[in-house]
């Protein structure tokens, strides 16, 4: 297996209190542009590789991983947010984000260009999401958060990877020959 | 004290369950039977248990309806009511309310008003039936006590008979959250306790002892006409690790003889009575010797009476030290029938068995690759052996299918009588094993085909009988293994299904073309569609907008098929397809450019390499002529969108699942492997082609073939190939 | 939980609150450095809200131990809570203290 751990955040959890937990973020580039997710719902981060495919399903789902036995679904968030595909480099990494729906916990690989860095972005420097210009889904914005002059959007992990809308969605992607 | 009895709640529960279950089963039985004392006695039996189990958890409504429930048990079985089917109708809808009320118990929701009312309904119902002498009448024969426990046994031998009881409780008691004394206290409810005597022999040095470890002994000298089972009852949460004795009065010379002369490695009757200090050695063996000559000349006298007559000893005293002995015999041979486990724990070591699996597949690759051949034969034993556990463990979740098929025993009863037939289940094959996760959700699916039969199947007495058929319906249930799945049938012997009417409501819906030809069976299986319902009235019954297209889903969930089949005037038949375990399977590797995939072992007849057919590599076919059959083929590059050239050469897998077969087209042929089965999860739950995914050896993911769908898609887009001759 | 006094010839222990299972392992830390003392020793129940059966078995464990090594030990003021299981339990007669049947009548501990 050639997956390896780049890097946990479970220690850090342990020796950061709540409050100073939810400032941090992880950036991240997708197609030059920096995005960021609460670290609170990030596992780990790995590289990029051993990836199965699953036939039939939108280009957003990447494909599987094995993760320690548990199969785990990888999402390519570019194919999510546009019609476009991710270009895999050497700097292409999977983080994997744990998502809690009512009652499930469900743990879902994202597919990124590059990991940036953990910031602390403090709530008073967070502003809500743009009503127009933006360029993905509103919904998809948890809220705009200021680093150094910049903006970077904060994703709201919950929509962007919610499970009802990823697995409704290949029901019209489905290869016409199995229908019936 | 508060006592913490969460932890045992759950075994109250389940046991609870279990007692209702049965008291269904032998109500049922009863209806059907001449009536019989020791199945009136079991039924008593199980609504005490419940009571007194209850009592110690506090939970009152169960207690105060329990308690009215056992009392007119009690009165069946001393013989003062008829059982009529009225009867037992009512007995099983206060099973069905103490049912209700573990519910709560479970659940802790507040008790609703209608539930309180049906439980007073049901109560003055039982007092109606019990007649006059419940509480109106007590001058009758009763003597008039508070607790009616005391007034119940069957005591011919009346005086001076206080019980013995011995607890030497297990060490754990106090870290398990149990409280003797709340125990000891409940036991009051039960009868008098006239003395208790606490021995602390047992406690250690000072050193060693743990305060929260359990040492105290209690011998309890207890009077009370309830009989020994209810007694034993009071104890039933204590019972692990403990020994616990309950020695009724005036046993008889024999039995003590047997005690005194059994096995030589437990500790001698009288060595104990001797050691406990209740008589010497010397007074012993007079008694003793006075006993076996009042045996030789047939007088039957309790030894201790005997001792008692001697001034040697009391008799509690000696009654405790006969059954400790005996119950060290007893409890060993309880505890190695069976042992109750927490099916998480279960699932645990199941899931780990699976990466074991995974891992000793993975180290046998790497072994492969070393070429060394010591290493090599290791880690073939090691597989074997890998292979022998996982068998084992798969077998600890296999259960009887049993426990369902009698649950519906009662849904037969309620719905004929609801529905003015008369039907009669007929079930075979109830020890048929199948894994516990199945069992667990085919029992929906099931339940709703023998409703569908009862319903729609059976005909009411007067068709029946103006059909020249016997006015009694048969339902069969029918359970059986068959290479690596098994088929449960449902069958009637009803009316069949309406051909006719089918194919109008299916044209109607516009699932069929008018005009079309079908076979039978197609049209039967077009009540397998969604929206499909053909019972002309909506009833209380079926008619609940669940149709058997939610039965075809849930099987189908299960990995599983439905298939029937139908006969006008004789009845319906419907055949459920399951596979043994949804854990872990035998899986064959097949590859497709770089992409690998798991197709069951279980499905795969045979496999042939394409060049050698005389229609020879033209994979655009549909089909080939296999011995002269009609083989359909499915080609998963073209049918998975896979990229990459055609491999070298072709090989078609030929697959079979119930009565159809398919071939599938692949390029490699990677061999057998143990396929460890992860279920798709929600994003995937709608792919059609894969059923599920395993990791193999090296850690890569390979999705499992959904052969059934594949199989079915097939030959739903040929139907010009149709029939197939399987 | 527990408080004594030292006295010349005896050693005077005040249990308070709870002997129950909750409370029997730190109880019995504290007790066992002085479950050994050479001298007399006297263990005031009168504060015990509550006995269960570790908090009686750690009473047992007491006069126990104090007997094996001829040392004395007397139970004094037992409260209701203790009473009721020691009369429950046939225990009066194992400590075989003078149970003061005043202190019942008196319900000055609440039950």
């Amino acid at each position: 297996m050639t997956l390896s751990k780049i890097e946990t955040f479970k220690e850090n959890e342990l020796t950061l209190n709540k409050t100073e937990d939810d400032d941090q973020f992880l950036t991240f580039k997708l197609s030059n542009e920096m995005f960021a997710i609460g670290i609170l719902n990030i596992k780990e981060i790995l590289e990029y590789g051993n990836l199965t495919t699953v036939p039939m399903m939108p280009a957003f789902v990447r494909g599987v991983i094995n993760l320690r036995g548990a199969v785990v679904p990888v999402i390519d968030l570019i194919a999510r947010f546009s019609s476009n595909r991710s270009e895999v480099t050497k700097r292409t990494c999977i983080v994997i984000i744990e998502v809690t729906t009512d009652d499930d916990c469900h743990v879902i690989g994202v597919m990124v260009d590059a990991v940036s860095a953990v910031l602390e972005i403090p709530a008073n420097e967070i502003e809500p999401p743009p009503a127009l210009g933006a360029k993905i889904r509103t919904d998809f914005i948890h809220g705009m958060g200021k680093v150094d002059g910049d903006f970077v959007i904060i994703l709201n992990v919950d929509n962007v990877l919610s499970v009802d809308e990823l697995g409704m969605l290949n029901q019209n992607t489905e290869s016409p020959a199995l229908e019936r | 004290m508060e006592l913490d009895l969460s932890v045992v709640l759950p075994t109250f529960l389940d046991e609870s369950r279990e007692g209702l279950d049965e008291l269904e089963t032998i109500l049922l039985h009863l209806e059907h039977n001449n009536v019989d004392h020791d199945k009136l006695n079991s039924i008593f039996r199980i609504a005490h248990t419940i009571k007194g189990s209850a009592g110690m958890f506090g939970l009152d409504e169960i207690v105060n309806f329990t308690h009215v429930v056992e009392n007119f048990l009690d009165k069946l079985r001393e013989g003062n009511t008829n059982i009529t089917a009225e009867l037992v109708e009512l007995l099983l809808a206060c099973g069905d309310h103490i049912r209700l009320l573990v519910q709560i118990a479970e659940t802790q929701d507040p008790l609703d008003d209608l539930l309180v009312k049906n439980g007073s309904a049901l109560i003055s119902k039982l007092s109606i039936l019990n007649g006059p002498d419940e509480d109106s009448n007590v001058k009758k024969d009763m003597v008039p006590l508070p607790d009616t426990d005391t007034e119940r046994i069957d005591s011919e031998h009346a005086k001076n008979d206080n019980w013995h009881i011995s607890l030497q409780l297990s060490i754990d008691t106090l870290r398990n959250g149990m409280e003797p004394l709340s125990m000891l206290h409940y036991l009051e409810t039960l009868g008098e306790v006239i003395s208790i005597t606490t021995l602390g022999d047992a406690i250690p040095q000072n050193a060693e002892m743990d305060p929260e470890s359990f040492y105290l002994r209690f011998e309890i000298i207890f009077k009370t006409t309830s009989d020994k089972q209810t007694i034993d009852d009071a104890f039933e949460f204590f019972k692990e690790g403990s020994h616990i004795a309950i020695l009724p009065p005036n046993s008889k010379v024999s039995d003590y003889i047997a005690l005194i002369d059994s096995s030589d490695d437990d500790e001698r009757i009288g060595e104990i009575l001797v050691h406990a200090g209740a008589i010497t050695q010397t007074e012993l063996n007079d008694a003793l010797s006075t006993q076996y000559s009042l045996h030789m000349t047939s007088i039957e006298k309790p030894l201790g009476d005997i001792l008692v007559e001697q001034r040697m000893s009391y008799q509690p005293v000696i009654d405790a030290a006969i059954v400790k002995q005996t119950q060290i015999r007893s409890d060993k041979s309880r505890d190695a029938a069976s042992v109750r486990v927490d099916s998480a724990k279960l699932d645990l070591l199941i899931n780990l068995v699976g990466e074991l699996v995974i891992a000793s597949a993975g180290t046998a690759l790497n072994a492969q690759t070393t070429e060394n051949t010591m290493l090599i034969e290791s880690v073939s034993t090691l597989t074997t052996l890998v292979e022998e556990v996982r068998d084992s463990a798969l077998c600890l979740r296999m259960i009887p299918i049993g426990a369902t098929f009698t649950r519906f025993k009662r849904v037969v009863h309620d719905m004929s009588k609801e529905l003015g037939k008369d039907i009669e289940l007929i079930i075979t094959g109830a020890d048929t094993e199948l894994d516990k996760t199945v069992v667990e959700k085919i029992s929906d699916p099931l339940m709703h085909l023998v409703r569908n039969s009862i319903d729609h199947g059976i005909e009411n007495i007067d068709t029946r009988q103006a059909n020249g058929k016997s006015a009694t319906g048969l339902i069969k249930l029918n359970a059986y293994h068959d290479s690596g799945c098994i088929i449960i049938e449902v069958n009637d012997d009803g009316a069949g299904l309406d051909k006719q009417r089918i194919l109008t409501k299916a044209i109607d819906k516009g699932l069929v073309q008018e005009g079309q030809q079908l076979e039978d069976s197609d049209i039967y299986n077009l009540i397998f569609e969604p929206g499909f319902s053909t019972a002309n009235e909506v009833t209380n019954i079926s008619g609940r907008g669940v149709g058997m297209d939610v039965v075809k889903r849930n099987i189908t969930e299960l990995r599983g098929a439905i298939e029937l089949d139908s006969k006008p005037g004789l009845g319906t038949n419907f055949r459920v397809r399951l596979p043994l375990t949804l854990a872990i399977i035998d899986g064959f590797l097949i590859g497709v450019s770089a992409d690998t995939f798991v197709i069951p072992l279980d499905l795969v007849i045979e496999c042939i390499e394409l060049k050698e057919m005389n229609n020879s590599l033209d994979t655009s076919k549909d089909y080939i002529n296999l011995r002269g059959e009609v083989l359909p083929l499915i080609n998963l590059r073209t049918l998975l969108a896979i990229e990459g050239g055609l491999g070298k050469r072709q090989n078609i897998v030929v697959v079979k699942y119930g009565s159809n077969k398919a071939g599938i087209v692949v390029d490699e042929l990677m061999g057998e492997f143990q396929t460890v089965i992860k279920p798709l999860g929600d994003i995937f739950h709608n792919v059609r082609a894969v059923s599920g995914f395993t990791v193999l050896g090296n850690g890569d993911v390979s999705l499992i073939l959904d052969i059934p769908g594949l199989i079915q898609g097939a030959i739903s887009n040929q139907p010009h190939i149709l029939p197939i001759t399987a | 939980m527990l408080k004594y006094e030292d006295n010349k010839n005896l050693i005077s222990i005040s249990i308070i609150n709870e002997m129950n299972i909750y409370s029997a392992a730190e109880l019995k830390t504290l007790l066992d450095k002085l479950i050994d003392d050479k001298r007399d020793m006297e263990i005031n129940l009168d504060g015990v809200s509550e006995i269960d059966s570790a908090g009686i078995q750690l009473l047992m464990l007491i006069k126990q131990e104090r007997n094996n090594n001829n040392l004395r030990l007397s139970l004094v003021q037992h409260s209701n809570a203790v009473l009721d299981a020691f009369e429950f339990l046939g225990l009066v007669s194992y400590f075989n203290d003078p149970v003061l049947l005043t202190n019942r009548k008196g319900d000055l501990h609440g039950a």
